[in-house]
């Protein structure tokens, strides 16, 4: 984190009510690329309003969203998406049944040169051999065959979800609980994936309720509560206990 | 350095080349079994019944088999994506009854018989996908399930064409049969036109993004989603085409029989199911190839077909069609690479 640049996403009062619900109130943060970020907080304190309204599923209904120091009005999550931010879903992730070539380039094909190309042929070859090397500049790992994702462990499957956002993303990957449901062994694997995100200068917000795990790969901590931050600091100014207390709000 | 570990099974030495790897990886592959059990079923009938590898026989069993594979492959489209279309038995008969009426009202007008033919093809298909259009919107704007939805056009559609046709074939058409006779060898002409369609097909379900997103739907709509995949429109072009194909199978009906009759087709949907999971495609969706439909199709129609010829009673086809479904998904289940859901 270097204070002195620009941030590469920042939110300034952003607010957003559902009917008589305020789900956001006047949240602000600046994140940095080459950052990793910890989104934390109980049930209903607005982790997921506020990743919908980043990746452009709901707008804001007040407040400023920047992104590489441009204001954003997103229509669509294709409008962030081309903005360079790239979010993965819980229910999202991949295509059990394609193989990793095919979900790496979902929505994306690489089609064939030439005339076929121009009626929809696929380049299935290249896309294969392109999801290899952009994978392995994130430390993951495949046989390189045509295996589909679903003979893939868990936590491959979701290194692999992770891997795709960052091959995606220009500036900024969101998270949303990625090492759910994933034994100890595995979410080492996903967590050391959003190191080597880190390392390539993207900015990734991890949301999470695992705190062990946020506490262990993340740079800073912002903890919402009842849809307003409510601590926004370094990772190394957190212990366990005091987290636990921000989030719950049963601390001094 | 920081690679993630790859437990799947010792992967990494896949590509081994002995030859008996290779001949207990072509064992394991259910494309091949498929083959083995077309071929060993045709060798028994012919056992039986040496005329049953006769030009003669094999021309009739290509029409047959033609048929079937055009409304097998529109239904393998849909069931890939997750869905299921037991809308396309009736859609060949309330399209081929339309387009007897208007092939009919032509040729009343001096028509010659191949451009009356031509515009009955195109009604029928219009027909066909009009029912398609149908159940895409029940399914995309209504949000009624694929069965559901296309229940209730399974409904519909029967009893449109028996409306249609007051319970009678329309049109009687001899010129137009005696051409479901005629081709190139075992090819008859219409079975060449559907082999084109077929093949075109094919070439689109495994080697375009229309196919890909079609597999990437049927395995994950929310991933399908999320990658930027127009899901329900896509969904609404499966169901347009399959409807469109049933259209046209009712037009090689017309050409088969010389007329349009309200009871063609009718219960077609649970053959052309019944052949795409016996091909290996999953009713959950996402997995499913042509070659295994087709060898399904072929599988069924030999069977069915051959029953005749041996003179089993054909009380007993649907019988044994039923032990072949049974075996095909019982394997399905028990295969090592089938994923648990």
């Amino acid at each position: 984190m270097a204070p002195e640049k620009e941030p590469i996403l920042e939110l300034r009062n952003v607010s957003k009510s559902y009917g008589s619900v305020r789900a956001l109130s006047d949240v602000s943060f600046k994140a940095y690329a080459g950052e990793v970020i910890g989104l934390v907080g109980d049930n209903g304190a607005g982790k997921s309003s506020l990743i919908k309204t980043i990746s452009g599923v709901h707008s804001p209904d007040a407040g400023e969203i920047f992104v590489d120091g441009v204001q954003r009005h997103w229509r669509s999550p294709h409008d962030s998406m081309a903005a360079g931010i790239e979010t993965l879903y819980q229910d999202s992730g991949l295509a059990p049944d394609l193989t990793i070539g095919s979900n790496i380039f979902l929505g994306r094909e690489v089609k064939k040169r030439g005339p076929l190309g121009r009626l929809g042929f696929l380049d299935q070859r290249t896309m294969e051999r392109r999801a290899l090397v952009e994978l392995d500049k994130v430390g993951i790992t495949v046989p390189p065959s045509k295996r589909t994702v679903s003979q893939l462990s868990g936590g491959q499957r979701q290194a692999v979800a992770i891997g795709r956002a960052v091959m995606w993303a220009k500036h900024v990957i969101i998270l949303d609980e990625p090492t759910n449901h994933l034994g100890a062994r595995q979410s080492q694997e996903v967590l050391k994936v959003i190191r080597a995100a880190r390392e390539q200068g993207i900015c990734v917000l991890f949301i999470s309720h695992t705190l062990p795990h946020v506490l262990e790969v993340t740079d800073r901590i912002i903890v919402l509560r009842l849809g307003r931050v409510v601590r926004d600091s370094l990772t190394t100014d957190y212990t366990v206990e005091s987290l636990l207390g921000t989030i719950t709000g049963l601390n001094s | 350095m920081s690679t993630v570990q790859t437990p799947v099974g010792s992967g990494e030495e896949t590509p081994v080349t002995s030859p008996w790897r290779r001949v207990l990886g072509l064992v394991g592959n259910q494309q091949f079994i498929l083959l083995l059990v077309l071929v060993a079923v045709m060798i028994y009938f012919d056992f039986h019944n040496s005329r049953f590898f006769s030009v003669s026989e094999f021309q009739n069993l290509i029409v047959d088999l033609s048929a079937a594979a055009l409304v097998a492959v529109a239904e393998l489209f849909v069931i890939v994506s997750g869905g299921i279309d037991l809308s396309v038995g009736s859609t060949i008969a309330v399209s081929g009854v339309v387009g007897a009426q208007a092939i009919v009202h032509l040729q009343s007008h001096h028509f010659g018989e191949l451009p009356s033919l031509l515009v009955g093809t195109v009604v029928c298909a219009g027909v066909g996908a009009l029912v398609g259009t149908v159940n895409a919107v029940l399914i995309t704007k209504a949000n009624l399930v694929p069965f559901v939805a296309t229940l209730v056009t399974l409904s519909a559609g029967a009893g449109l064409a028996l409306f249609f046709s007051q319970g009678a074939q329309i049109g009687y058409d001899p010129v137009a049969a005696t051409w479901s006779s005629t081709g190139f060898w075992i090819f008859t002409w219409q079975a060449l036109i559907v082999l084109v369609i077929v093949g075109v097909l094919g070439l689109v379900l495994h080697f375009t993004s229309y196919g890909r997103y079609n597999y990437a739907i049927g395995s994950n709509p929310f991933a399908a989603r999320a990658a930027g995949i127009n899901v329900n429109r896509h969904v609404a072009s499966v169901y347009v085409m399959s409807g469109m194909l049933a259209g046209l199978t009712g037009m090689f009906f017309y050409i088969r029989i010389g007329g349009g009759a309200p009871q063609t087709g009718i219960g077609t949907e649970l053959e052309a199911i019944a052949a795409v999971v016996i091909g290996g495609a999953s009713l959950v969706g996402g997995v499913g190839l042509i070659s295994g439909t087709v060898l399904g199709v072929a599988i069924l129609t030999v069977v069915t077909d051959g029953l005749v010829f041996i003179n089993v009673s054909t009380y007993w086809n649907q019988v044994v069609v039923a032990a072949f479904i049974a075996v095909a998904a019982i394997l399905q289940t028990v295969s090592p690479g089938t994923r648990k859901r």
